[in-house]
């Protein structure tokens, strides 16, 4: 226990501060008294040997003092003093106190709710261990994304090109492989399809999260003739295993091979692809043909440490380029490969929630929700300046009485600022509380809605760094709103205000004019506030109600292993075959009988996302060439999506079941082609089928379709224009044709119900048809756009706006109190006015005028900074100009009557004073 | 009270260290003392005495204990230790060389130079 030696003095020596007093003045009492006795002893009378004795000692109380002030315990003393007296002078104000306290916790829960979600998601948001040093390798087609940036996909590659990358670099301390896909799992009972990632063997250890049961994957698991195992998520084993302890080690059926569950994973688990539900271990079984080890496969890196992301891009580009040498089928013409950081990557547009082109990246959103949040914590903190100064003003006589006895600069503002460290201190013990409410709130927002997607991995919470944050924010706030109060009291001139009676408004009104300023200011930065969160409102709103060309209410999408894909899993190749198609017939007809299925069609996109790329069509003996989506749709596409005729008709059933070479334009496909002319009839032809071509990425290492070349296809339509990159991104030119190359294997079932209800329901019949069917039934088209469109900016717009209510609140109690107090002030003037025959009408305009002329103010400085200021938002809002003017108006009218509120009941106030009270006052 | 010199600053810790070196006293004892070795040449400020013994206690060159006084009052007796014997070594002889400095000095005569 020796470490609480110090403690123990600490503690014993400020308890003692009596007993030195104490035995000090026993000392000085016995030498007086010894002196007087020698003196007396020397012929004084005893009357004047004690007088002498006392005169040569000198002032007992000055070296009592002197002693004090060489304990250093006496500074801890006086701070305890001090904030004793800050206690008490604190708690004759409670509505002062409840204000302010109300007024910093809001803004201090705010700010650390919002560092929490920044911190988090940003520099938190992966469980990996070292995952600063996790990287995403990732190639760009330098033709067809230009300037886009590294938003190309991750970098897949063969099975034995990740030996390559291995053993060929310097760069990476070690780099795993993944791939997805889509299991049926059998326990006794039931069937379940889950979202399975087949990861190599040493994925695991590589990303060094415990298991929560059991163990994960290991190399052996991976070797071939290894016995097949999974591990499961924690979301699964809660769910479908209904969280049962004794799961391990039992045997279950995935995709018709047994395989035992060995672990379960952690609920802070969510590596190698989004959303998985279970790890299998790449694994070979002699059954499996060789091809098989030719998967392609997402990777992921840890660098050496110290290597840069810079280089470990350069090195990984020379490789890559070298695979590409070797097989130039499976890569772009012209490429870079390279790696960006996980979080990064996660972050950007192939991350989180914006898997199709969102043009809307989070990462700038939370920067931008940094600084609005650090704007409501100045708000705040001049409100509580603002009501800290009312209270000074008041205070003023206190002041001048105090520093008349002695009272120094130094301790007066020692003492005002402890009171209001006090009240921050108050305030951050609240804020943080309402902080844990509100983190509960976002926590459900982003784990719990549809975006589950935005930060899987992620915690939120008052983290160390987040209370160290929220601390700091009290720290500085104290000092912001303390210390010009404190400041000034420190310099007040003593004598008017022990002479005069210190409440006239002589006295108010300098301090009055800096309390005017910083309600403007308040006003302007709520301004800002509040437009930014408006754009943002704004924004979604357009981008929820954008004409889609189609009607994504109440569409369920199933999709079947595109024809030509592949897995490491049973083979998929069957829906190229007839019989696939056959089965796909089969399917739709049962599901046409289900109750609550509207209409059935098939195609082959996710409607709204797709086709957004495809080959060059021409008008044969034309010279203008487009890139045309091709979308391969049955004859009852256009209704089932709800698509618009314009001109012409839709595929008929004879051309779907022939193969007729006809086609349905888009409207811009149509403009394009041929301007105003009528496109009925006319032909488009078709250079290549390249609806899968390779980018070195998902549909590498197969062979390409053999698809029809310079095929030529009569326009039998014209449809409205559909969205096919998201919904933020015009159409490119489109024409829908019968399933001719491709084939089409998506089918799009319109319910009368909700369709999130019917999905177990379509699922049953689809194995009615075939057990071992494999498919995704996707979310509800509605929600599928919520879920990669939407996610980004309604988290925005979840976290933004709140903090704009906030703000309006706090600039509500500020303009409150500084009208409230000025009432207060010229209480006698309103009172002489009024007996002098002013109407009620007339002082209450006179207080509202100047109440609104300091929102006014406020105003016209916050339009202009959000003038200069939004444009660092226009990449965060869609479809809307950065200064948009009806947001801009808006959010001025609600200022403006905010600001009346505010004024109106002080202006109340002040019209119903009796002249007679006013008066007395004198 | 004629004749006596006002004490330079920091003397006093250093002529505190000495009284108490020549055995264990209370605090008016300290002031006996000294104003017996200096034969009373030296004016010294009764009351400044206790801060300057708070302090020395605290940096560790006096003990205190309470004992009694030879007239049986409760008195406090300050003792030297061996860190106070040090430094009181220390602080004498630099006093000498000052001391020997500033006569030479002043002692100086017009034909020495």
């Amino acid at each position: 226990m020796k470490f609480l030696a110090p403690l123990r003095a600490l503690c014993s020596s400020l308890f003692r501060g009596r007993r030195v007093d104490d035995e000090m003045d026993e000392e000085m009492r016995l030498h007086i008294l010894s002196r007087a006795e020698d003196l007396e002893r020397a012929g004084l009378s005893r009357g004047e040997a004690e007088r002498r004795a006392r005169i040569e000692f000198g002032g007992v109380e000055r070296f009592k003092e002197e002693v004090r002030d060489v304990r250093w315990e006496t500074h801890l003393e006086n701070l305890l003093r001090d904030f004793r007296f800050a206690l008490r002078s604190l708690s004759k104000d409670r509505k002062f106190v409840g204000t302010a306290v109300f007024a910093l916790a809001l803004g201090i829960g705010a700010a650390t709710v919002v560092f929490s979600v920044f911190y988090n998601l940003l520099f938190n948001a992966v469980a990996a261990k070292d995952a600063e040093r996790l990287v995403i390798p990732v190639i760009q087609d330098l033709e067809s994304t230009g300037d886009r940036g590294w938003d190309a996909g991750a970098l897949h590659c063969r099975l034995s090109d990740l030996d390559s990358i291995r053993q060929q670099n310097h760069v990476f301390e070690n780099v795993v492989g993944y791939d997805s896909g889509v299991v049926q799992l059998r326990d006794g009972e039931g069937t379940y399809q889950l979202n399975v990632a087949p990861v190599t063997g040493d994925a695991f250890e590589f990303y060094g999260v415990p298991p929560l049961l059991g163990r994960g994957i290991t190399p052996e698991d991976a070797k071939p003739g290894a016995a097949p195992v999974f591990v499961i998520s924690y979301k699964t084993w809660k769910g479908e295993f209904n969280a049962d302890p004794q799961v391990l080690g039992k045997s279950y059926t995935i995709d018709g091979e047994p395989r035992t569950l060995v672990g379960v994973m952690p609920a802070r688990f969510q590596a190698y692809g989004r959303l998985r539900d279970i790890w299998v271990p790449f694994s070979w079984t002699n059954g499996m043909p060789r091809a098989q080890q030719e998967a392609d496969l997402a990777l992921l890196a840890r660098l050496k440490p110290g290597v840069s992301a810079e280089s470990a891009s350069a090195e990984l580009d020379v490789v890559v380029k070298r695979f590409a040498a070797a097989h130039p089928e499976d890569y772009p013409k012209h490429f870079r490969a390279g790696v960006l950081p996980l979080n990064d990557y996660l972050m950007g547009p192939s991350g989180y929630g914006s898997v199709f082109h969102s043009d809307i990246q989070l990462k700038s959103i939370l920067y931008d929700l940094l600084a609005a949040v650090l704007m409501l914590l100045l708000i705040a903190c001049s409100n509580v300046a603002n009501l800290l100064l009312a209270r000074a003003t008041v205070r003023e006589k206190e002041m001048a009485v105090r520093a008349v006895l002695g009272a120094s600069r130094g301790r007066l503002i020692r003492q005002l600022l402890m009171e209001s460290s006090v009240l921050a201190g108050a305030a951050c013990l609240a804020g943080c509380a309402m902080a844990w409410f509100g983190m509960k709130g976002v926590e459900t927002i982003v784990h719990e809605k549809a975006w589950a997607n935005i930060g899987a991995e992620t915690v939120f919470g008052l983290n160390a760094p987040v209370l160290l944050f929220a601390l700091a924010a009290t720290a500085l706030t104290t000092l912001i709103c303390g210390l010009v109060p404190a400041w000034r009291a420190g310099r007040v001139d003593l004598h008017p205000q022990l002479v005069g009676s210190g409440k006239g408004s002589g006295a108010g009104l300098r301090h009055g004019k800096f309390r005017a300023g910083l309600v403007v200011g308040q006003v302007a930065l709520s301004i800002v506030l509040l437009i930014g969160a408006g754009l943002m409102m704004r924004s979604l709103y357009l981008l929820t109600h954008v004409d889609m060309g189609f009607d994504p209410k109440n569409i369920l999408v199933v999709a079947f292993a595109p024809p030509r894909g592949h897995s490491q899993f049973p083979d998929r190749a069957k829906m190229a075959s007839p019989e696939g198609q056959v089965l796909i017939q089969k399917d739709m007809e049962r599901l046409r009988a289900l109750p609550g299925v509207a209409a059935v069609a098939v195609n082959n996109t996710i409607p709204g996302y797709g086709p957004n790329r495809g080959p060059q069509v021409t008008v044969p003996g034309g010279t203008r060439a487009e890139e045309t989506g091709l979308s391969e749709c049955d004859e009852n596409c256009a209704d089932a999506l709800g698509m618009r005729m314009i001109a012409g008709r839709w595929l008929s059933k004879g051309d779907v079941q022939t193969d007729q070479y006809v086609a349905v334009a888009n409207q811009r496909l149509a403009r394009d082609m041929f301007g105003e002319g009528n496109p009925l009839g006319q032909q488009l032809q078709v250079k290549a089928f390249t609806q899968f071509r390779s980018r070195g990425s998902r549909w590498a290492g197969k062979k390409p379709p053999d698809p029809p070349q310079d095929a030529l296809f009569q326009i039998v339509g014209v449809v409205a224009d559909v969205k096919n990159s998201g919904p933020q991104q015009p159409a490119i030119p489109m024409a829908f044709i019968p399933p001719l190359a491709t084939g089409a294997f998506i089918l799009q079932v319109r319910t009368n119900v909700e369709p999130g209800s019917m999905v177990h329901a379509v699922r049953d019949q689809i194995w009615t048809v075939d057990r071992d069917e494999i498919f995704w039934i996707l979310d509800p088209l509605e929600d599928f756009l919520e879920q990669h469109t939407y996610a980004v900016p309604e988290f925005g717009v979840a976290l933004s706006g709140p903090l704009a209510g906030v703000a309006l609140l706090l600039v509500m109690v500020g303009v409150f109190s500084v009208m409230a107090y000025s009432v207060t002030l010229q209480t006698q003037e309103f009172g002489i006015r009024m007996a002098l025959g002013a109407q009620q009408g007339a002082v209450l305009g006179m207080v509202l005028r100047k109440g609104i002329g300091l929102v006014a103010a406020g105003i016209l400085i916050g339009v202009f900074a959000s003038y200069g200021l939004t444009r660092f938002l226009a990449s965060q809002i869609w479809g809307v100009s950065a200064t948009d003017p009806w947001t801009f108006g808006a959010v001025v009218a609600l200022v403006v009557m905010t600001g009346l509120a505010a004024c109106l009941l002080p202006a109340r106030r002040a019209a119903s004073v009796d002249p007679l009270v006013a008066l007395r006052y004198e | 009270v004629t004749g006596q010199a006002q004490l330079l600053p920091g003397t006093l810790d250093l002529l505190i260290l000495k009284a108490v070196s020549l055995g264990p006293l209370h605090g008016y004892g300290i002031l006996l003392r000294i104003e017996q070795i200096s034969r009373r040449a030296l004016l010294i400020e009764q009351g400044a005495l206790y801060p300057a013994l708070f302090r020395l206690v605290r940096q560790g060159l006096l003990t205190a204990d309470w004992g009694t006084s030879d007239n049986n009052r409760r008195a406090k007796f300050y003792e030297l230790t061996s860190a106070g014997r040090k430094r009181l070594r220390q602080e004498a002889d630099e006093w000498k060389r000052l001391v020997a400095a500033m006569s030479a000095a002043l002692g100086a005569q017009a034909e020495e130079i």
